[in-house]
């Protein structure tokens, strides 16, 4: 789960002050050494670490602890409020009639997470129906036919048109009678100008609601500036963080809302449509601090 | 004489910098420790700066890691008794299939007859993905219904091969997280059963510092003989090729540089690190 090791390992470091009621420098400089590690190790952005390691030295010496709080207490409460600043809300969902267009890297997992929303959504009450854009890679059509029937929900693709902005608009107008629209779109990276204007495209012929990026848990550095290529050509509302179910811990997610200055929506843990939820920022953060 | 302060300073920028071309944590550490023994009483030539002295030793590192000799993937081709099996293993969605076509199209180039073998028995539109590849490309596909035995599809593709005089048997597998004992139990008897002549992992050039649990669990299950590096021109750092290496002890055979089927290129060391030195 999203860096689940910050937790422990600060837990740990945090542990040392316990009893004390002052800090020195040198507890800080290895709590914020120990942050440092565990969102490294978690694919966090370097600049992004240094930036919020930074503001927890510079706080924890800085404030003053408020009466009665203990050094670690104190210290908890600094890195816990530049967490929350950082991850935000989760996005807004909400239960009502809307389009959603999802985007992201080849693999990332945008046509498994347009099932598994879709199903999250008929569990809900509404109607969901999910398109497919993707003309490009074999089987698409036929893959997110099967994930949308195990989905049980409403499905439009057409395995013999080849522009995709065209198959978006029959697909709005086919489905109709659903309530939420999920548009799976080609997976593309931000260096492929023809498949970004592609999508920029899309975008403009469907007229999203909201556009979530889907993000493999295991994306490395690069996630800061696909992040930004998405935002910039079709604009990022949201993140879906995929294969959580694995040791990644979806760093890369907090360096792409910040980039994006975005949130996170929903989590994905498997390949089946039931594998998903959404994110829970208080809980989150809570468990990662265990608090 | 440097002593371990000199080094300090630029290791730290050094270490910064290894991690921000997503290279490994524990890897980046290994180097940098490689690096401070390397340099540590050695005598400065007045001329070079510290910082030239690190760099310098930094090259070396990061070629003892991923120039390893020992297995060249057309080479074993072509001296394999054939038909010679090769079966593909990996993460979700790295890009396993499409290497797999990638390569029967280079093998077809070169004059060797590829069948493939959908291992993939269990994701949705695994099936009609592969089969369009193989129709594109004019190779056999061997496959089995959904929820079938991957083990008896590449047995079956190794039997059609034998029968038909077919060089190259391509066994794709379905994506598993290295999490799921499952399929990786799965994956196992795959490779017991099988036994191929090799076994290719894949992994992405954009995966973080996850790729040393993937590399080293995969290698537990089905020993690798190479990595294939897919998504490189994602403008990624090149540090995954660092940290799979180093665990695998195995080469880096070839880049996957797009999704058109001649984008595969050979591995280069030196330019990855080259690469890597850049900035
Ligand atoms: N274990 C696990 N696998 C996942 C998850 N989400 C997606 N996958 C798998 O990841 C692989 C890629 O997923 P897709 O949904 O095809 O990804 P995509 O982004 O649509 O891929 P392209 O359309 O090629 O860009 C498939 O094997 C999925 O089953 C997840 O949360 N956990
Ligand atoms: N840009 C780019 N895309 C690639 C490359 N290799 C594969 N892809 C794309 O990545 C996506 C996933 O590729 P697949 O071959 O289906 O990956 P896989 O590992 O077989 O996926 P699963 O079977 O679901 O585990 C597809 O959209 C491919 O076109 C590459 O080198 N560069
Ligand atoms: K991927
Ligand atoms: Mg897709
Ligand atoms: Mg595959």
């Amino acid at each position: 789960m999203v860096l689940d090791d910050l937790g422990s390992s600060l837990r740990g470091t945090l542990d040392k002050l316990r009893g004390k009621s002052r800090i020195s420098e040198e507890d800080v400089d290895e709590i914020v050494k120990e942050i440092q590690r565990s969102l490294l190790q978690a694919d966090v952005d370097v600049s992004l670490v240094m930036e919020l390691s930074d503001s927890i030295e510079e706080r924890a010496l800085e404030e003053e602890p408020p009466g009665g709080t203990s050094a670690r207490d104190h210290v908890l409460r600094i890195v816990y409020e530049e967490l929350v600043d950082l991850v935000g809300e989760s996005t807004e969902i909400p239960l009502e009639n809307q389009t959603i267009l999802l985007a992201g890297l080849q693999g990332s997992g945008k046509t498994t997470t347009a099932a598994k929303m879709a199903w999250w959504f008929s569990k809900k009450g509404l109607r969901p129906a999910v398109i497919q854009t993707d003309t490009f890679r074999p089987g698409a059509y036929d893959q997110a036919k099967q994930m949308t029937e195990r989905a049980e929900v409403a499905f439009y693709g057409d395995p013999d048109e080849d522009d995709p902005v065209k198959i978006a608009r029959d697909g709005l107008e086919a489905t109709e009678d659903a309530d939420v629209h999920i548009v799976d779109t080609a997976g593309r990276h931000a260096l492929e100008d023809d498949l970004i204007n592609e999508i920029e495209d899309i975008e403009s012929a469907v007229e999203p609601d909201r556009s979530l990026l889907v993000l493999d848990a295991a994306i490395g550095q690069g996630a800061k500036d696909q992040a930004r290529e998405f935002d910039d050509s079709i604009g990022i509302d949201g993140v879906a963080i995929t294969k959580l179910d694995g040791t990644a811990k979806g760093g890369g997610a907090l360096t792409a809302v910040d980039e994006t200055g975005s949130t996170i929506a929903f989590l994905g843990s498997g390949e089946t449509v039931q594998d998903i939820e959404r994110f829970e920022p208080d809980s989150f953060i809570s468990r990662l601090l265990g608090m | 004489v440097i002593d371990e302060e000199d080094l300090d300073g630029p290791l730290r920028e050094l270490e910064l910098a290894l991690l921000e071309s997503d290279v490994e944590m524990s890897v980046a550490e290994e180097i940098l420790d490689q690096i401070r023994d390397d340099l540590v009483g050695e005598e400065r030539k007045f001329t070079e700066s510290t910082g030239a002295l690190v760099e310098d030793a930094l090259r070396d590192a990061l070629l003892s890691v991923i120039d390893v000799n020992g297995f060249d993937f057309e080479e074993a081709i072509a001296e394999s008794e054939k038909p010679v099996t090769v079966v593909f293993t990996g993460v979700n969605g790295v890009g396993k299939t499409t290497t797999i076509a990638k390569l029967a199209k280079r093998l077809e180039d070169q004059g060797y007859s590829v069948v493939l073998a959908n291992g993939d028995t269990y994701r949705a539109g695994a099936n009609e993905q592969l089969q369009e590849h193989a129709d594109n490309l004019g190779v056999k596909l061997i496959s089995h219904e959904q929820g079938g035995d991957p083990t008896a599809v590449v047995y079956d593709a190794v039997e059609y091969a034998e029968a038909n005089d077919i060089d190259v048997v391509l066994g794709d597998t379905a994506g598993r997280l290295h999490t799921s004992s499952d399929l990786m139990t799965q994956l196992e008897k795959l490779d017991r059963v099988v036994d191929p002549d090799y076994t290719v992992f894949v992994d992405e050039a954009v995966a973080g510092q996850d790729a040393v649990n993937r590399a080293r669990e995969f290698d537990d299950a089905a020993a690798i003989d190479g990595t294939i590096l897919t998504m490189a021109d994602a403008d990624s750092q090149g540090g995954a090729a660092i940290s799979v290496s180093h665990v695998t002890g195995k080469p880096i055979l070839f880049l996957g540089t797009g999704q058109g089927y001649d984008d595969i290129q050979k591995f280069d060391p030196e330019a990855l690190v080259d690469d890597l030195l850049e900035d």
